[in-house]
């Protein structure tokens, strides 16, 4: 039986009102007595409770953004391009039910050979890295805050999604993007850290996977600069109604008609 | 092993499975977790402080702490999300400790919150949990005796002392004290079967 006194406590402490000096004896009465541990988890959940009491407001979409950053590569600020419109497509695009198939198989497979042991030491040299560049992080943070912030005039933040792009290359797993994409303007910003330099005959091409078409739509191809990295603005070469993927791959100078799915070295949503 | 018990055990076998992918830099478990809690930890960082902008800047320092220092996490002592609910209303509240005449403005709020239960605009936990089971909670909450509930509430939305509220609430320390344990109590027993 826990006494009042204890009860108290245990009351305070689950609502974070004791204070520290208070907190230390408490944590050393908690560590000797089970039934007082599972009492503070009871009123840690009602404080929940309390807590959720709170009026219902929902983080901006800009929130996410800077921790799918943060939590990813980051490196020094990329400088400013536009991905260059490649000319539209006369062809016949090859059916997307292939193209798809396609695609889940390479990521399937890709994901399985990297292996998890390679993934987590990758990720471990992103925290590494990210303490260690944590000022080009903020700065970085802070340009796409600005570019959502530019976005979510007259209250359009809905209709923008973002959206983080893993590397599919198992060896070259620092590479990573952001993809910031208004559905209302129709336009968006894309953000690449860490992506090897091409030859001078190929160029990297972002592509839309949109349900409404059959194929990937393409959103123009890109160069990234000497340290890997590019911060670009694109447009898609159709009218997108949902933008449930994005996906990077490597093509010919000028852009392909069709991905080339051997070569996809980004994806995500 | 009783229907609560068998919840408890299956909660906190979910949040250690959540906990250790994200201890493996599982960014995918993330935002999951970030998906699900980001509503109410906002919400929480914002009826704290009262400005937006800054709960913004609260809910980003949390997430870090999670990503970052996930092997602080006991889970002996709760449920993952009631420890990112601390992290939220601790963050939140040295921001406002920093801002005195502040604090003493979202305290008024808070007092006059005790009655708004009543309100149209949804809760935090109708976001969280559902229309019915948030419900649930509000009868809860609300049929505390309305002197457990305020002292509850302004120790956790404020971070009051103990002392400050005896003093706000013109009751002796002793009389505090026992208020927010009986109400805590209280709803203990009243939630025993939807935490």
């Amino acid at each position: 039986m826990i006494d009042e006194r204890l009860q108290d406590q245990a009351s305070l402490y689950a609502l974070g009102a004791l204070d520290a000096e208070e907190t230390r004896e408490f944590e050393v009465a908690l560590q000797g007595s089970p039934e007082l541990r599972a009492l503070v988890r009871d009123l840690r959940a009602v404080t929940e409770v309390i807590a959720g009491t709170a009026p219902a407001l929902e983080p901006p979409a800009s929130v996410k953004a800077k921790l799918m950053l943060q939590i990813g590569e980051q490196r020094r600020p990329a400088t400013v391009t536009s991905l260059n419109p490649r000319r539209r497509p006369l062809s016949v695009w090859i059916p997307w039910a292939l193209a798809a198939g396609l695609a889940v198989v390479s990521f399937g497979f890709l994901y399985q050979s990297a292996g998890l042991k390679a993934e987590l030491a990758a990720q471990a040299r992103r925290v590494d890295e990210l303490g260690m560049s944590l000022e080009v992080a903020q700065t970085e943070s802070g340009r796409l805050r600005q570019t959502v912030a530019e976005l979510r005039e007259n209250n359009r933040l809905a209709a923008i999604r973002i959206a983080l792009l893993d590397s599919m290359v198992a060896a070259d797993p620092k590479a990573v993007a952001v993809s910031v994409w208004d559905n209302e303007r129709q336009n968006g910003v894309f953000i690449v850290r860490n992506l090897k330099s091409l030859p001078s005959d190929k160029d990297y091409q972002l592509w839309i996977i949109d349900p409404k078409y059959k194929s990937p739509v393409d959103a123009g191809v890109f160069q990234v600069d000497a340290k890997g990295n590019v911060r670009a603005e694109f447009r898609a070469h159709e009218q997108i109604q949902t933008a449930s993927q994005f996906a990077v791959t490597i093509e010919k100078k000028g852009g392909a008609q069709t991905p080339n799915l051997k070569a996809m070295v980004l994806a995500g949503a | 092993m009783t229907a609560d018990t068998n919840k408890n055990v299956a909660d906190q076998t979910q949040d250690a499975a959540l906990i250790e992918r994200i201890r493996n830099a599982d960014r995918t478990a993330f935002m999951t977790f970030y998906d699900r809690f980001s509503p109410l930890l906002f919400s929480v960082a914002a009826r704290v402080l009262g400005d937006r902008k800054e709960a913004e800047d609260v809910l980003q320092e949390v997430m870090l702490v999670i990503w970052n220092k996930s092997g602080e996490y006991h889970p002996e002592l709760g449920s993952l999300s009631s420890w990112a609910v601390a992290l939220t209303r601790n963050k939140a509240l040295d921001r406002l400790r920093s801002r005195t005449r502040r604090l003493r403005l979202i305290e008024e709020v808070a007092i006059m919150a005790e009655d708004s239960d009543g309100s149209s605009s949804p809760s935090a936990n109708e976001v969280l949990h559902g229309r019915e089971r948030a419900e649930m909670l509000r009868t809860a909450m609300k049929q505390l005796p309305a002197e457990q509930r305020m002292a509850i509430e302004l120790a956790f939305f404020t971070g009051l002392s103990q002392t400050d509220i005896a003093t706000r609430l013109q009751q002796p320390l002793g009389t505090v004290k026992a208020r927010i344990r009986r109400g805590m109590l209280r709803l203990r027993e009243q939630l025993g079967g939807v935490l």
